[in-house]
């Protein structure tokens, strides 16, 4: 039988029942959390060149649909039946982004031959290295991450590299957690041989080869519809983490996104420096890593959601990601938290793509989702470990309803832990969880709201963690008149005398008694509030979600007796006049005031310096920059001239020390 | 003389049997459910009962019944306008959910909006710790409070869910006193009372979908009723349950959470007590009907139980016979993409329009109409004369999607077929994995007004030992009803470490639902028989966040044996994942009961010895596999035991059509049963 179009889909259900045959034996006999809860795990089909064709369809983690396995497939001289090889590094093939995640691959032989290879990866809980869990944003060196493997064969031709895992053993915190994630995985990739195997006795080798390279060819079909549905056009976006480092300054991610018929260029130029601290993401300016184009999946599936999602998907699209910068970081860039990172390459992809089609793509979600952690002590003194959920802000409103509250877009893949089960488990008391009002950016379409979570803890030594806080100084952004959603909130003993706040930090230790409130990044709104329905206004106002004084304020909405009043808001919202001509953004104040200073121009002027210095000095001299900027240094010429007698006494030092380039 | 009669009131069809006590006849019949007039379909098919196969309605000595009125008041979201009252702080439970979205990748998704809109939710001022001692005092304030914002925001019923209910519901009784002082007329529900297990949104919702269909439901139940002393049935009707069990109507009106799943659930235990009279050891049940396709596990017969049942929007957490969708279905739209590449669903024509070939508006073509464009069913009646298929217009809305794809209809019409088959394949075989499977050592049964027709096709993608067709596989739902025992779960959360000093917790909890399962089914239930009680704890390695439900000896908790509670729990955890940790602390977080009452069971009835060849009425022409070809038909009541024939071929009754493709040997047994098995293999 010959592969056509009208069975395409036969076949590629087959593929994907493959994949979830490999994802249920990973979930069934995975041993650590990050697996059976968080599903943070990826099971691929590859083709012989180590394309994904198929991946499981509900669930892992959603990022690695198009991964390409080759960088790693091609540093291993040889196959032979029974292999199986790993690695975990960052900088060896940057299939694996950070130090946590094992990928592992095995190749299926037919008549001799490789036909196609079978992987996937688990985010292991600790691998080694400087902190428990292998990952903080304080480390700067991938060597303080754990230890790495570089890829090799852990089995060959049946038989298991002992050496290799005694040395695993011995750096990990929780050897036998890692050892039992590991013959998860490979348990997963036998029964991935085994269903490739199925597949070639129902459709035939011809049938199954074909069918792979047809699979990547109808995802890239695909998308090539989609594409060609968005204007052609050169689309200018970034944004910003509010901190490139403990108490840094903020970090830039910057996009050109280049629409020609059927194909997109995305264009990394303009993003930050890599940083001293573990934001940066390793892609080794690949042009198709998946990790730099998970927005342009998102976007591509959300306009034709019957998408087939695999490395032909990618096709589409080239990435250009200068060396050296947090979106292709060279050795050694810590890389632990690339997460943040990567949501924001998700973030102005988003927002590219909303100057391209801004009737079709929504605000987004706001990015910062905390991994809330808190190490105490129990009743009779036991350390007790909890993961108590993420706490995040919404959906950004679309061009059609409000975003959803608590969780939303790109960010609303994890679950949160129950409350009565942390409570049950150790001495944390909850005081609230739930929404906060007024923190959706309003809009025709309002934002989703933040979540808050408040929680009081008894013991000394209390360290609470935020993971991948965000957006406590730059605000998610609106669209078409939609106003940016509030930003996030990190307080310590909150409405008392002793309220504290936390600003961006993400981690901080507590007395007893202490209560702590997390309010997430609210999502900005889409669409002039003004035109809101006056009906939807007064539906907020009643479930708490908008007050009474943002109704009005924000939404020109008068209420009587809990419902609008639409003689009273008629009039108040002609009394605006005619709509102001919005800006197709609004990014909230923090944003504007910091680039009134640091505009476009200014930022690419310290771009252009930056990336004619050695890689090593970057950051260091971004800081510097944005030090002498804020003391006015030169400030009394123009912009570039101000910029480039910066530059000059920066690099002047520099040079003098045998460091910098001249 | 005297009968029983089962009704399943089904998304498309209601379907009857009923089943002659004394020589064990069993006689089936199908009507088109009446969502428009909900007991009309009960009338319509007594009447139909009475008047082709004699049963009388005042010999109809226990009649039990399952209805979907439950589950679709959820899926159309017509319940009560409820409130819900939480303790303060944590009025968002519903609309923070589990915060995770349907669809991760579409930035348009949403979570479905809550039950009870956050409008209508109230904080009331108090607070119970995790270990059940009081933090905060109720406030009879905040409770007046409430109740005077919930009634003017016109709720008409209330659901209480406090923190750690599952602990101690002292203060959802405390609230619920105090609103019974101050509104009588007040329907109140209580998490701690539907269902009380530890985490927070889980109980909320399980007790929410339970207040939101329960006037509806009793309504029904009332009218049914009172259709049935109209129609002089003199039996007490029973309700099914979606545990697999029945209950009588008063329990039903209280507890409707109880029967929200009571379809999917009575076709399984029928299909478990066909498996248990025949021997069947290894079973897969395969159950397709017009709206959906679902797939259980059988081990001797006994089906496996489940929490988190979908039910429309939502999930709900009492326990349920655990079924897995793979699909929707007879009613599943076929289409071609702008790359002409062919799809099945996710669209549904659903019970109304239906299929094209139902002749009710439906124009899209769906798997049964291929089917019928294939020329695979038709062959009779569905449902004496109340379904007649529309060949014509199955061809021609297939046709439609053939002249897209240039190809041919009845090639169109294949490639529906296997595309559909493939993509039940992907979810059963995901069903596989998950429970880690040997599919050769099982068989399919099949049943459901589709179930036949496409099973033969799914087990040889899956390489299963074969497939069995029950004799009356569209109406096996209706049977099970008929088999069901008197069934119910008891659950005390206990959260612990499973350490000394515990021992005394389980004792009191197993003492306490022993007595209250002794009360449901003698008194409540009037059972006159030997109880059987069987126990389990749901228990976890300290530190994980799944439960895994192991089986225990009472004697163990009486003896305070904790190391044979732990013993089961780490067997159970290595008989499922493979691998058990011995020096791993265990907590223990549910006791469990479940009481049964065994209902007297029928023999089925065993058919007359062939004696002769089996003989088709005809030679049809068909397309199967993709191939036109000549087939020959047989009619199944003419089929005898020791029948045996090959395949291609295709039997016909009343409730539905087993399509057999060749490479198939067919042999009927003794009980009527169609036993499908590959060529080569042993039967």
């Amino acid at each position: 039988m010959s592969i056509d179009r009208r069975s395409l889909q036969i076949l590629a259900n087959h593929c994907g029942a493959a994949a979830d045959a490999m994802a249920f034996t990973l979930m069934r006999t995975a041993h650590s959390a990050f697996v059976k809860e968080t599903e943070d795990f990826s099971c691929t089909l590859l083709t012989a060149e180590g394309l994904a064709f198929a991946s499981p369809r509900t669930f892992g983690a959603p990022w690695y649909s198009g991964i390409d396995y080759g960088p790693v497939i091609r540093m291993i001289d040889s196959y032979e039946e029974g292999d199986i090889c790993v690695t975990n590094d960052p900088y060896s093939g940057m299939v694996a982004t950070h130090t946590p995640d094992l990928h592992i691959w095995k190749p299926v032989f037919h008549d001799g031959k490789i036909i196609c290879f079978v992987g996937g990866h688990i985010h292991n809980t600790d691998i080694g290295g400087a902190v428990p869990a292998s990952l903080s944003r304080t480390l700067t060196e991938i060597e303080q991450e754990g230890i790495r493997i570089p890829p090799l064969k852990l089995v060959r031709g049946g038989r298991m590299n002992e050496d290799v895992l005694r040395i695993l053993r011995l750096n990990v915190r929780a050897p036998e957690q890692n050892w039992g994630d590991l013959k998860a995985q490979i348990a997963s990739v036998t029964v991935g041989e085994r269903k490739i195997h199925e597949i070639i006795a129902r459709f035939g080798a011809e049938t199954f080869r074909d069918g792979m390279q047809a699979m990547l060819d109808y995802a890239e079909d695909q998308a090539r519809a989609v594409v060609r549905s968005i204007p052609n056009g050169e689309y200018f976006f970034s944004d910003f983490a509010d901190e490139d480092g403990e108490g840094g300054v903020p970090c830039r991610v910057a996009l050109t996104l280049r629409v020609q018929d059927e194909t997109v260029e995305l264009d990394y130029t303009g993003s930050d420096p890599q940083v001293a601290a573990s934001l940066n993401m390793p892609t080794g300016g690949h042009a198709r890593h998946p990790l730099v184009l998970v927005g342009l999946t998102y976007v591509l599936f959300t306009l034709n959601t019957d998408l087939l999602m695999n490395a032909g998907t990618l096709r589409v699209a080239r990435v250009v990601a200068p060396e050296g910068t947090v979106v292709n970081a060279v050795a050694p860039a810590a890389v632990g938290m690339r997460s943040l990172t990567c949501m924001l390459t998700q973030i102005v992809t988003f927002g590219a793509f909303s100057l391209a089609m801004p009737d079709r793509i929504p605000a987004t979600s706001p990015g910062g989702n905390a991994i809330m952690n808190v190490r105490t002590a129990g009743w009779g003194g036991r350390p007790v470990m909890a993961s108590i959920g993420p706490v995040g802000g919404g959906g950004g409103g679309t061009p059609a309803s409000d975003g959803p509250n608590g969780a939303g877009g790109a960010q609303a893949f994890l679950k949160n832990t129950p409350l009565e089960i942390t409570e049950a488990e150790g001495p944390i008391l909850f005081r609230r969880y739930g929404l906060w009002p007024d923190t959706g950016g309003a809009g025709r379409y309002r934002g989703g709201l933040a979540a808050v979570m408040e929680f009081q803890v008894f013991s000394p030594d209390t360290v609470v963690t935020a993971r991948n806080r965000n957006r406590s100084v730059f605000a998610s952004w609106g669209v078409r008149g939609g106003r940016a959603g509030s930003t996030s909130r990190f307080l310590r003993n909150p409405d008392t005398p002793k309220e504290i706040s936390l600003g961006n930090t993400d981690l901080l230790r507590c007395e007893p008694g202490d209560v702590v409130r997390v309010i997430g990044p609210g999502a900005g709104g889409y669409g002039d509030p003004f035109t809101r329905d006056p009906a939807a206004v007064a539906s907020d106002v009643r479930r708490g979600f908008v007050s009474a004084d943002a109704a009005r304020e924000l939404y020109g909405v008068v209420l009587r007796d809990g419902a609008a009043d639409i003689a009273a808001t008629t009039a108040l919202r002609a009394a605006r006049g005619p709509a102001p001509a919005a800006a197709h953004f609004d990014f909230g104040d923090a944003r504007r005031a910091f680039e009134a200073v640091w505009s476009a121009p200014r930022y690419d002027a310290l771009t252009r310096m930056l990336a004619a210095q050695p890689v090593n000095w970057r950051h260091y001299l971004k800081r510097r920059f944005f030090a002498a900027v804020a003391a006015g240094e030169a400030a009394e010429h123009d912009l570039e001239t101000q910029m480039a007698r910066i530059g000059a006494s920066l690099l002047g030092a520099a040079t003098d020390a045998g460091g910098a380039r001249p | 003389m005297s009968w029983r009669v089962g009704v399943d009131v089904g998304g498309s069809f209601t379907d009857f049997a009923a089943l002659h006590e004394a020589d064990g006849r069993l006689v089936t019949l199908k009507v088109f459910s009446r969502p428009d007039a909900p007991g009309a379909e009960i009338e319509q098919g007594l009447t139909l009962l009475r008047e082709h196969h004699g049963v009388a309605p005042e010999r109809v000595a226990t009649f039990t019944h399952g209805t979907t009125v439950g589950i679709n008041t959820v899926i159309q979201r017509n319940g009560v306008k409820l409130a819900l009252l939480t303790t303060q702080g944590f009025e968002d439970v519903l609309e923070m959910a589990r915060l995770k979205i349907p669809q991760i990748h579409n930035l348009y998704s949403r979570r479905p909006d809550p039950l009870v809109p956050r409008d209508r939710v109230f904080g009331i001022e108090e607070r119970i710790r995790a270990d059940g001692r009081v933090l905060t005092k109720v406030s009879r304030e905040s409770v007046q409070a409430a109740h005077a914002a919930l009634r003017a925001a016109g709720a008409e019923a209330v659901v209480i869910s406090l923190l750690h209910a599952w602990r101690s519901d002292a203060h959802e009784r405390e609230v619920e006193a105090m609103l019974a002082e101050i509104d009588p007329g007040l329907p109140v529900f209580r998490s701690g009372g539907i269902w009380p297990i530890i985490r927070e949104y889980e109980r909320s919702i399980t007790a929410c979908i339970s207040g939101y269909v329960q006037p509806r439901v009793s309504s029904y139940l009332a009218s049914f009723e009172a259709t049935l002393a109209r129609l002089g049935v003199p039996a007490a009707p029973r309700i099914t349950k979606s545990n697999g069990g029945v209950m009588g109507v008063a329990q039903a009106r209280a507890e409707c959470v109880q029967m929200i799943l009571s379809g999917t659930a009575s076709g399984v235990i029928g299909a478990g007590f066909i498996a248990r009279r025949c021997g069947f050891p290894r079973l897969l049940t395969l159950d397709i009907g017009g709206t959906s396709a679902d797939l259980a596990v059988l081990t001797d017969g006994e089906a496996g139980y489940g929490t988190g049942e979908v039910i429309g929007d939502f999930q709900i957490f009492i326990p349920s016979v655990s079924v897995t969708s793979i699909g929707q279905g007879g009613g599943s739209i076929a289409w071609v993409d702008e790359h002409g590449v062919l799809k099945v669903g996710p669209r549904s024509a659903g019970s109304l329009p239906g299929p094209a070939c139902y002749g009710r508006g439906g124009t899209e073509p769906t798997v049964t109409d291929a089917a019928a464009a294939c020329g695979l069913i038709g062959h009779s009646d569905l449902g004496y004369s109340a379904v007649r298929l529309d060949v014509a217009a199955a061809r021609a809305a297939v046709g439609r999607l053939a002249e897209r794809l240039g190809a041919g209809i009845e090639e169109t019409a294949s490639g529906i077929l296997e595309l559909s088959v493939s993509a039940m394949y992907a979810d059963a075989s995901g069903l596989i994995s998950r429970f880690g499977l040997d599919a050769r050592a099982f068989r399919l049964l099949a049943f459901g007004g589709a179930g036949p027709m496409l099973a033969c096709f799914l087990a040889r993608e899956l390489n299963m030992a074969g497939v069995i067709v029950p004799p009356a596989p569209g109406v096996l739902s209706a049977l099970g009803g008929l088999v069901a025992d008197l069934r119910n779960d008891f659950i005390r959360t206990v959260y612990a470490g499973l350490d000394p000093g515990v021992e005394r917790t389980l004792q009191d909890a197993l003492v306490t639902m022993r007595r209250d399962a002794v009360t449901w089914l003698v008194e409540e239930q009037g059972f006159r028989g030997e109880p059987a009680i069987a126990v389990s704890a749901e228990m976890r390695y300290g530190g994980q966040s799944f439960e895994v439900e192991a089986p225990i000896d009472p004697r163990w908790i009486e003896a305070g044996d904790l190391a044979a509670l732990r013993e089961a729990f780490h067997a159970e955890h290595e008989r499922i994942y493979g691998h058990a940790d011995r020096s791993a602390a265990v907590q223990i977080v549910t006791l469990r009961l479940v009481i049964t009452g065994e209902t007297p069971k029928p023999a089925l009835p065993r058919i007359a010895d062939a004696g002769a060849e089996a003989r088709p009425c005809s030679v049809i022409e068909v397309h199967m596999d993709g191939v036109r070809q000549p087939v020959p038909l047989y009619a199944r009541e003419d089929l005898r035991g020791g029948h045996r024939f090959a395949g291609p071929a295709i039997v016909a009754q009343p409730d539905c059509t087993t399509c057999v493709p060749g490479g198939f040997d067919i042999a009927v047994d003794d009980h009527g049963n169609l036993i499908i098995t590959p060529e080569g293999a042993r039967a």
